[in-house]
C-alpha cells in the first residue's frame, strides 16, 4: 500500500522551531514528527511512502534514510512551496496508480500529529504545546522500548537517570537519556525531551524542554518552550535568547541557533562544544553559589 | 542610565541593558542615591532589552540593600516581556513587587 506524506514549510508565527532543521525532523516525545507519521501509516499498511519536502530535502533525507527502521521503502521528492492535499494528490500521485491507503490516509500533510487533526502544531507556540501534551499518552506505542510508564501519566525513558529526591508530577514525559537532579519538580505538563538535563531543585512546569538542553539549577521554567538558551513563553510569545549557560543552554551545538547578538551583528563564534561548556560544570553547583549573583558587601 | 528624585521617591529609568559591563556603574550610582533616604525606590525596566546575571546580581544587591533599611520600598515598572522571562527563570520575580503601568 502506498501513501504521500507531505512536509510543512516554515511558519513564520513559530519561526524558532525551525532554526535547526524542516519542521517534519523537529523532535516530539523522542521521535520526530515525520517518524510519528511514518509509524502511522506502517500501522495501517504502508509499504511505500513518497515524502514531499518543502524545503532541506537532505535534512529529511538523512532523517528518515530509506525507511528500512520502519520495514517500509521511502523515496522523497521536493516541491517549491507547500502543496494542498489536492496540489499533491495531482503532482505525486499518478492516476494509473493503484495499491493506495484508503483516503484521508492516502495523502497526509504533517499539520498535526496523527489522529489529532483537531489539534494544528504550527499555528503558534501554543498550539504546539497544547499538541505535544494531548499526545503525551499516544507516544508511548509498541514500538517504543525505552521509555516505560513508571506511574499512570509519568512516561521515563529506561536510560533516565531521576534523582530519588526529584519529583515528578503526572502528566510528564522524561526522555531516554534524561537527567533529573535532586528537589528537581517536573511537571504537570512537562515533557524533557531526550538527553536534556535539569538541575537541582529546578522546576519544569507545562513546559517542553528540546533534546541536549540543561536547565539550570534553582531555575524555574513555566509555560515555555526551551531548546538550547532560547526561552519561549507560549502564553504570548515573547523569545529570550539566555545568555548565561547555568541558567539555560545548550549541551551540544545550538538547537535554537542565534544569527545574531544582540546589537543585530552577526554572530561568527561558534557555540562551545559539550566538553567546554561551563553548563556541565555548573550542573552541581547552586544558583546561588555563583560569584555574579552574589551581592556586594 | 537616568537618575531623578521625586520628594521622597527614587526613579531610575532609561537602562537600556544591565550586563557586566555596566552593572558596577548602576550598583554605585543607586547605592550613592540611597544617602538621600528615599521611602520608595522604582527601577524602570520599560526600555531594558538585555540582561544578564550581573545586572540579576545588581537588582539582587539593591534588594538586599533596601531590605536592610527601614521604610524603604523598592520595586520594578513594567519589565519587558523577555526581562519578565529572565526574572521568571531565575525565581526573582518572587523577591520583588513589579507594577505594571
Amino acid at each position: 500500500m502506498k501513501a504521500l506524506l507531505i512536509c510543512p514549510s516554515k511558519r513564520p508565527a513559530i519561526p524558532h522551531l525551525s532554526e535547526s532543521g524542516p519542521l517534519a525532523t523537529i523532535p516530539i516525545l523522542g521521535e520526530s514528527l515525520i517518524g510519528h507519521w511514518i509509524e502511522h501509516l506502517v500501522s495501517l499498511g504502508a509499504t511505500q511512502i513518497r515524502v514531499v519536502t518543502v524545503d532541506e530535502k537532505e535534512h529529511v533525507a538523512a532523517s528518515v534514510g530509506n525507511g528500512a527502521r520502519w520495514g517500509v521503502s521511502i523515496s522523497i521528492a521536493s516541491s517549491s512551496g507547500q502543496p494542498t492535499r489536492m496540489e499533491a494528490a495531482k503532482e505525486f500521485r499518478p492516476k494509473d496508480e493503484s495499491d493506495w491507503l484508503p483516503e484521508p490516509h492516502d495523502v497526509v500533510v504533517m499539520s498535526h500529529l496523527p489522529g489529532f487533526s483537531e489539534l494544528p502544531l504550527f499555528e503558534s507556540y501554543a498550539t504546539w504545546y497544547v499538541a505535544l501534551s494531548a499526545w503525551m499518552p499516544r507516544a508511548l506505542t509498541p514500538t517504543r522500548v525505552r521509555v516505560v510508564e513508571k506511574q499512570p501519566g509519568i512516561w521515563v525513558g529506561s536510560r533516565a537517570r531521576v534523582s530519588q529526591k526529584a519529583k515528578l508530577v503526572s502528566p510528564c514525559w522524561v526522555g531516554d537519556q534524561v537527567a533529573v537532579g535532586p528537589g528537581a519538580v517536573i511537571g504537570p505538563g512537562s515533557i524533557l525531551e531526550d538527553r536534556s538535563v535539569v538541575g537541582a531543585k529546578a522546576t519544569v512546569r507545562e513546559s517542553w524542554i528540546g533534546p541536549d538542553t540543561c536547565v539550570g539549577p534553582m531555575t524555574s521554567v513555566a509555560s515555555s518552550l526551551a531548546w538550547g538558551s532560547r526561552l519561549i513563553d507560549w502564553r504570548n510569545d515573547s523569545s529570550l535568547q539566555v545568555p548565561d549557560p547555568f541558567l539555560l543552554g545548550s549541551l551540544v551545538a545550538p538547537a535554537f541557533a542565534a544569527t545574531k547578538d544582540r546589537f543585530g551583528r552577526p554572530l561568527g563564534a561558534p557555540e562551545p562544544s559539550r566538553a567546554q561548556n561551563p553548563l556541565i560544570a555548573a550542573m552541581h553547583t547552586p544558583l546561588a553559589q555563583s560569584s555574579n549573583l552574589k551581592p556586594s558587601g | 542610565m537616568k537618575l531623578e528624585t521625586q520628594g521622597a521617591n527614587l526613579i531610575i529609568s532609561e537602562i537600556i541593558e544591565l550586563t557586566a559591563v555596566n552593572s558596577a556603574t548602576f550598583r554605585n550610582e543607586v547605592e550613592a542615591a540611597l544617602g538621600g533616604s528615599p521611602s520608595m525606590i522604582e527601577i524602570d525596566l520599560s526600555q531594558t532589552r538585555f540582561m544578564d546575571s550581573s545586572g540579576l546580581g545588581a537588582l539582587f544587591a539593591l534588594y538586599r540593600a533596601t531590605a536592610q533599611r527601614e521604610n524603604v520600598s523598592l520595586r520594578l515598572l513594567d519589565p519587558t516581556p523577555e526581562i519578565q522571562q529572565l526574572l521568571e527563570l531565575t525565581q526573582m520575580q518572587q523577591l520583588f513587587e513589579i507594577v505594571r503601568r
